[in-house]
């Protein structure tokens, strides 16, 4: 499955499919967005989501339910700190996504690597940078196998990668044995994931960092621009000379790293290698996020802000439902729900942009 | 079809859910138009694309679109079909009806008896003729939801009847010859107007990718259907065919109509003053003499996909024409030079030196350029701005101390856009915005700014009006006179004839004559290329 990059719209361009608003020439292709609508339109497009937030999460301070325990200190620092490791994910499944792949591996990834990174201090006694090194790398060649699967031989990477993340849960079953390894985890490791600096959660200084170095290698680097190229037309990305194949398995090995990094990260933050965490679950939260995202700073690209913008949007509005009083189900319909409607509100922004309302 | 109540009958019919005929509208004396547009004006951010169009088409009339590139006719077909809305203000009439432009529906726009056939037309391939024509209408189904195949079968033979096209329903698409592809295409579009055939049908450059004698096949058919009543708007850029064919032409200049032609009027000299706003004094610029005898490029007995021994040789500054109908090899023969496309035997030389590239970047690096057929599929990023696609084979240029040079590819992109003569808002407009014949030009545009030692061009003047298709052979003609060595693939034979210096034929996978200046005319290239063909099958 492609996610051509304009409108992330769920389904590829079929071809020439005779659906009456695909009356656009067809040299024209069933374009997707104009270049500039508006400009108070555009303005509105690019921040309703900041927007949207804002109201938000200013309800929740003012709410009588939600108003003695949203707006403080704990609870903020809190959502703020535990969000990181779903905004890595996110940034994760964001790469290939701009070529119009789909990871859908990220969060089992992270969840082995969680519990590899705990087993092999507490099991093996590796030494900290070691025990962070080898997930990572683990989950690159995990990438690259995903990558060499997709780009080479050419399989559905929907497929691919759900299927890799189905034998990977089934891995961290087998290693843990159902059982949380808590013991032996490094304490530096764990003050990293617990503590803060200047008063905010270390973990979203990594996630910041983190987020910089992605936004610099899709909108800075030659890299970046293939990836989006490839995105908008695999075919046309060819024929101006680009490796597709080698390009988009770059893109899964990436991917893959920064899965197995977030891994590392919920080790940090939870002081365990637990066999519940990190799951396709995850997976779709990202996706959720990355897709959101794409709505909003630069509408109708996937985009590094807009997907930090999202994932604090949903995390902020699940913890003050949550805190409302609502139950934990809330979490899931809401992650769902904002997935379907990142979907949906893209593409009717892409298809009232070309005017084929 | 000419007594009025007739009119008025078939109106009401095709109207279905639309009100009553405007009693009081301004119809002049004369037969009422089948299509009539009023005032009709369309305003993009940064472009006004349609001025004040006001035109009308008579009924059983051959009426054809023409204009430059972003004149405006596929917004105008756009409007009318209901997709794009206009300006307030314009109307459109079809007989007795007249709706307000600026917010038809593609349901209205079809209830009114209208029906559009797009540019490449969207035919399934590898589905049956009868399998095509149920998509656009349904597929009739029995009590368990089944497909009845068998009425299928019927309701197909009957409408292949109709529009006399010489197939069967179970006959692939695929199989089928091109302009009886678009054939089936305008099948589809018409099939539910049963028995009367009084609509309008409308085309966007129906031969725009067809080989020249797919095209008298097509037109043929187009004739017949309006002698049955139908009415015909077709946009087009190939003159010639509209010259002794259309029975009206309207032509657009920068979104306002230039003037209506009718009958004898329709000459290619007043068409191309009505397109271009002045006499062209030449359609084609002199190219310059080939100076030097040095092969750049030697092909021998290259095989592989369609070609089989195929030998050649490009000289520096020559413009090589390749003659060759749809499935010659011509469009692989490029690919195989530009190392898209695997070749088994032979050799292809470079400079003297043989090669044999692993990729396209390493055909990129000896110099090649390479601008595809079509552009949809291969060559334009239609989500991206005109900017990055005018870039798109230069980027490592612009990657300077670990950050892309993004204003200065912008600041090259605008240069480049006045160079070319692309018409575009601005360098930060989206591709897939830009009309047919300027997304061409920005491919091109693309190439020419590697400054190649060898350009490919497969049928680079697709979808280019007149105008342009000068301008763009002038650029050419600047990098020939640079040393730059052309080959170029064309179903244009007329343009062959004029921007060549020799013309190879291509017919059955392998070079079957070689033509130079006196001898390549037109005729004699369609002759060349069937009779071939014939002896090779
Ligand atoms: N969605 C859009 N947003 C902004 N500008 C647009 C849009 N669609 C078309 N335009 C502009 O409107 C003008 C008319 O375009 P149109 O496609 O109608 O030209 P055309 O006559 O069909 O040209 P061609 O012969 O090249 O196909 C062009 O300048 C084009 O860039
Ligand atoms: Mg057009």
């Amino acid at each position: 499955m492609t996610a051509s990059e304009p409108t992330p719209p769920p389904l590829p361009n079929d071809e020439g499919a005779p659906t009456s608003t695909a009356l656009a020439e067809s040299t024209e292709p069933a374009a997707t967005r104009s270049g500039e609508s508006q400009p108070v339109m555009a303005f509105i497009e690019k921040y309703a989501l900041v927007m949207l937030f804002a109201v938000v999460f200013i309800f929740f301070c003012f709410w009588s339910k939600t108003s003695a325990t949203f707006p403080t200190k704990a609870n903020i620092t809190n959502v703020l700190g535990d969000q990181a490791v779903i905004g890595i994910l996110a940034l994760a499944i964001l790469i290939p996504l701009v070529c119009g792949e789909f990871d859908f591996s990220v969060g089992p990834v992270a969840g082995l690597t969680q519990v590899l990174c705990a087993g092999f201090m507490s099991r093996l006694g590796f030494p900290l940078f070691l025990a962070i090194l080898v997930p990572v790398l683990i989950g690159m060649v995990i990438g690259l196998s995903n990558g060499n699967t997709v780009a080479r031989v050419g399989v559905n990477s929907l497929i691919v990668t759900l299927g890799v993340g189905t034998v990977l849960a089934g891995v961290v079953q087998w290693y843990t044995d159902g059982q949380s390894i808590i013991t032996g985890i490094s304490p530096t490791l764990t003050r990293l994931g617990s503590g803060d600096w200047f008063g905010l959660p270390r973990t979203l200084y990594i996630l910041l960092i983190v987020a910089a170095l992605v936004y610099y290698l899709l909108e800075h680097t030659p890299y970046g621009r293939y990836l989006h190229s490839i995105g908008s037309n695999r075919e046309a990305a060819r024929l101006v000379g680009l490796p597709v194949e080698r390009l988009v398995l770059i893109s899964f090995m990436l991917s893959g790293a920064l899965a197995g990094f977030a891994g590392v990260l919920l080790v940090a933050r939870n002081g365990s290698g637990s066999p519940l965490v990190g799951t396709v679950i995850d997976t779709l939260q990202a996706l959720a996020a990355a897709y959101l995202g794409a709505t909003a700073i630069k509408p109708g690209r996937f985009n590094v802000v807009g997907t930090i913008v999202a994932i604090y949007f949903l995390a902020f509005s699940v913890t003050g439902l949550t805190l409302a009083g609502v139950s934990n189900w809330i979490n899931d319909v809401f992650n769902g729900a904002a997935l379907f409607i990142a979907v949906l509100v893209s593409t009717i922004i892409g298809r009232r942009r070309t005017g084929t309302i | 079809m000419t007594d009025p109540g007739d009119q008025l009958g078939a109106g009401d019919a095709a109207s279905g859910g639309t009100p009553p005929p405007d009693a009081d509208s301004s119809t002049d004396s004369g037969p009422v138009d089948a299509l009539r547009v009023e005032h009709l004006s369309k305003t993009f951010p940064g472009t006004r694309a349609l001025r004040d169009v006001t035109f009308g088409a008579a009924p059983g009339q051959i009426h054809a679109l023409l204009g430059g590139n972003g004149s405006g006719k596929s917004t105008l077909i756009k409007i009318l079909a209901g997709v794009q809305h206009a300006d307030p203000g314009g109307t459109i009439a079809v007989r007795y009806h007249r709706i307000a432009a600026e917010r038809t529906t593609p349901e209205e726009a079809r209830d009114l008896g209208l029906r559009f056939v797009h540019q490449n037309p969207a035919v399934f391939p590898a589905l049956t003729v009868s399998e095509n024509l149920a998509i656009g209408n349904g597929f009739e189904t029995g009590p368990m939801g089944t497909i009845k195949w068998r009425a299928m079968r019927h309701r197909t033979q009957a409408l292949l009847d109709r529009f006399e096209i010489p197939a069967q329903p179970s006959t692939l698409v695929r199989s089928l010859r091109p302009a009886e592809q678009a054939m089936v295409a305008i099948a589809r579009a018409l099939q539910d107007q049963e028995g009367e055939q009084s609509g309008v049908l409308v085309l966007d450059e129906p031969t725009a990718s067809l080989p020249a004698a797919e095209v008298d096949h097509l037109l043929s058919a187009l004739r017949r259907y309006a002698e049955a009543g139908q009415t015909i708007l077709f946009v087009s850029h190939r003159l010639d065919e509209v010259v002794g064919f259309a029975d009206q032409a309207t032509v657009l200049r920068d979104g306002q109509v230039a003037g209506t032609l009718a009958g004898d009027e329709i000459t290619e000299n007043r068409l191309i003053e009505l397109i271009a706003g002045r006499a062209l004094d030449r359609l084609f610029p002199d190219m310059p003499e080939v100076v030097s005898d040095e092969h750049v490029i030697e092909v021998s007995h290259l095989s592989g996909g369609p070609l089989r021994d195929v030998s050649f040789g490009l000289r520096r500054g020559e413009v090589l024409g390749i003659a060759g109908l749809l499935g010659s090899g011509r469009s692989e023969l490029l690919k195989m030079l530009f190392g898209a496309y695997g070749h088994k035997g032979g050799t292809i030389s470079l400079e003297g030196k043989p090669v044999r590239f692993r990729d396209i970047g390493d055909a990129m690096d000896a110099g090649i350029a390479y601008v595809p057929e079509d552009r949809g599929t291969e060559a334009s990023f239609p989500a991206m701005s005109v900017s990055d696609n005018l870039s798109a084979a230069i980027i490592p240029n612009y990657w300077k101390g670990l950050r892309l040079r993004d204003r200065r590819a912008r600041a090259d992109a605008r240069s480049a856009i006045d160079q070319f003569f692309i018409k575009a808002s601005s360098e930060q407009q989206r591709m897939a915005t830009l009309s047919g014949g300027n997304q061409q030009k920005v491919i091109i545009a693309r190439w020419l700014r590697r400054e190649p030692k060898v350009l490919l061009l497969d049928e680079p003047t697709q979808g280019v009006d007149v105008n342009a298709r000068a301008e763009i052979y002038a650029l050419v003609r600047n990098a020939v006179a640079e040393g730059c060595s052309v080959l170029v693939v064309t179903s244009d034979f007329e343009e062959l004839s004029h921007v060549c210096d020799r013309v190879i034929v291509l017919a059955g996978g392998t070079v079957t004559a070689e033509l130079r200046p006196p001898d390549i005319e037109p005729a004699r290239l369609t002759e060349l290329a069937y009779r071939t063909k014939e002896v090779a099958s």
